[in-house]
């Protein structure tokens, strides 16, 4: 029954994320709201992992929060290097500045 | 059998840092590394045919490891949808290698090569893939490298901002997905396809399920370019280098629209009548809004953009409808579509790099200039303008009428008028580069070099004969939703 909080708490940090993604103007906290997002669903499934078998965890979900964090961090690193260049550019960190496509 | 299956794969992804260890030592020859590129891809696309070929006439199934399915096991597998777009796949990647041969700057040629192999190596891995393990996998690494491919002319701000705000967006989206799948690993215990499948076919009512649903709806949909979504998509296909824009809106929108087909015809088959009427609102809203958009647009790569949001929008039409006939249409229309719209794309690339402009005003009548591009442009948008005799007119016809027998007369109605949109559109293209007088910049193009040629003219060809001869295609789309799709076209 211990389950149902860890799957409020990981609902709750997906829309934190969301949040995140939504409200801030930061290039790079935008990326720390897909870091949360991303963890949350990680949390999710480890939570379940040991519900899934009696009396052990299963490892499949074990197995692929492992790969789907080292995926996140590709994701972020490539998101940090396109900041870097945008930082370039733009002289600021600021999503707002960069509205350059729209016409 | 199954070696076939897994040596796509494995020589695939041994191809992408093979490119790069190659480039490394020479850093001279570009030629040799292009050709090199698309010699393994000409390999790769050939074993994909033969296989699909196989799967054709034997109608099997091809496993990677011969095993029976367990839950556990992440399983690589290959039905007859799986190869057909395996092969569209390698065969726009194949005639985009060719293209970008001679655009890319000497000094990046390995990185793009390398990095455009590591995305259809990527993206054929989804359509193999058995699980959601295996898919997820493949379908991040596929949307990794497109981030890198959309910004990479890293010394302008276009494509930075554009790939900024398409990792966000992307990225998102697929964190969407994997939340989606933790509660269905929560609920079923396994990420298989058919033990999920199995496992929920009584799960009508359960809301979880349905969020989930909607979850992966949502993830797949924004990679499809579904229309509340689509924003990432203009900025990307306009900002990318031209022959990345053909591959990202020819071939990585598409495979979310595979996903979601396997999604609601796969795997929750029984819950297929729920979702019909959603699908069909984000259809129409796709259409209509895609196809205002590019009314509007002189910036020719953002009026293709617009009008695949519109196309997405026919396909899940077709999906919607979901009749055998129906499904049918949209497989046959992710093929036409994805011809027609690297045709087009690479058409733009090649008047890019002749006269460095993309603005429809500026092109103008550069038919005299360029002859043969523009003859293979104009036979791109007249498709797009669903003239009859070439590709599209099929396979959209296939799916107004299959709308029309099912009883979804309305969805039909409106995907009508959103033609005549379309047609308005591509006919002022059409006007523009034919028959009105040229400009300054048209006047001083010249006509590109053979090898930029070929492609184009292989993709023009190719509209042209599917236009004349649609049967064989028909019946092969037909074929496919038959072996694929029947259990849950019997229970609906």
């Amino acid at each position: 029954m211990d389950l149902i909080y860890y799957v409020a708490c990981s609902v709750i940090l997906f829309f934190i994320g969301i949040y995140c993604l939504i409200a801030k103007r930061n290039m790079i906290r935008l990326l720390m709201g897909l870091e949360i997002m991303m963890n949350a669903a990680n949390l999710n499934f480890i939570a379940f992992s040991s519900q899934v078998a009696e009396g052990a965890v299963h490892p499949l979900a074990h197995v692929f929060t492992i790969l789907s964090i080292s995926i996140g961090g590709c994701v972020i690193a490539l998101g940090l290097v396109i900041t870097i260049h945008a930082y370039r550019h733009y002289g600021t960190l600021d999503v707002r500045e960069l509205r350059r496509l729209r016409r | 059998m199954s070696m076939q299956l897994l040596g796509i794969l494995i020589v695939s992804t041994l191809s992408t840092p093979l490119i790069g260890l190659i480039g490394k030592r020479m850093k001279r020859e570009r030629l040799f590394v292009s050709a090199f590129a698309v010699l393994i891809l000409l390999c790769i696309f050939l074993s994909s045919i033969t296989s699909f070929i196989d799967i054709m006439h034997g109608d099997i199934v091809l496993t990677a490891f011969n095993k029976p399915p367990q839950p556990e096991r992440p399983n690589i597998r290959a039905d007859l949808l799986s190869a057909y777009m395996a092969v569209i796949y390698l065969g726009i990647c194949l005639l985009v290698l060719l293209f970008s041969a001679r655009i890319v700057v000497r000094s990046r040629v390995t990185a793009y090569f390398s990095v455009i192999l590591g995305m259809v190596t990527s993206m054929v891995g989804v359509v193999f893939s058995e699980d959601f393990f295996t898919l997820f996998v493949f379908w991040e690494s596929m949307c990794i490298c497109s981030y890198a491919l959309v910004s990479f002319n890293k010394e302008r701000e276009e494509p930075i901002e554009a790939g900024y705000k398409y990792l966000i967006m992307s990225s998102a989206g697929a964190i969407t997905i994997l939340f989606a799948l933790s509660f269905l690993y929560g609920l079923t215990g396994t990420l298989n396809f058919q033990y999920i499948s199995k496992s929920l076919s009584q799960a009508r009512g359960d809301l979880i399920v349905h969020l989930a649903v909607l979850m992966l709806l949502v993830g797949f949909g924004l990679q499809a370019g579904m229309v509340p979504f689509h924003t990432w998509l203009p900025d990307a296909l306009c900002a990318a280098p031209s022959a990345v824009s053909a591959f990202l809106s020819a071939c990585a929108e598409k495979t979310g629209l595979y996903c979601l087909l396997k999604v609601f015809f796969v795997i929750f088959g029984s819950l297929y009548e729920d979702w019909r009427i959603p699908i069909a609102i984000f259809a129409v809203l796709s259409m209509f809004i895609g196809n205002l958009s590019a009314l509007l647009q002189d910036d020719l790569k953002r009026l293709f953009a617009y009008s695949t949001i519109a196309n997405t929008g026919y396909i899940l039409a077709g999906v919607a409808v979901g009749t055998s006939r129906a499904l049918a249409g949209s497989l046959f229309h992710i093929l036409n579509h994805a011809i027609v719209v690297a045709l087009l794309f690479l058409c733009v690339g090649a008047f890019i790099r002749q006269a460095r402009t993309r603005s429809l005003r500026e092109i103008s009548g550069i038919r005299r200039t360029m002859p043969w591009t523009s003859l293979a442009f104009i036979i791109g948008a007249l498709s797009l303008a669903t003239f009859p005799a070439f590709n599209i007119f099929w396979s959209e016809l296939m799916i107004i009428t299959a709308g029309w027998e099912a009883g979804m007369a309305w969805l039909s109605f409106l995907m009508v008028i959103n033609l005549v949109f379309s047609a308005a559109y591509s006919l002022r293209i059409v006007q523009a580069v034919a028959v009105k007088g040229t400009t300054y910049i048209s006047r001083r193009a010249s006509e590109v070099p053979l090898s930029m040629i070929i492609p184009i003219f292989i993709l023009a060809v190719a509209v042209v004969v599917i236009g004349i001869n649609p049967g064989p295609f028909q019946r092969s789309t037909e074929a496919i939703v038959n072996s694929v799709f029947q259990a849950v076209l019997q229970n609906t």
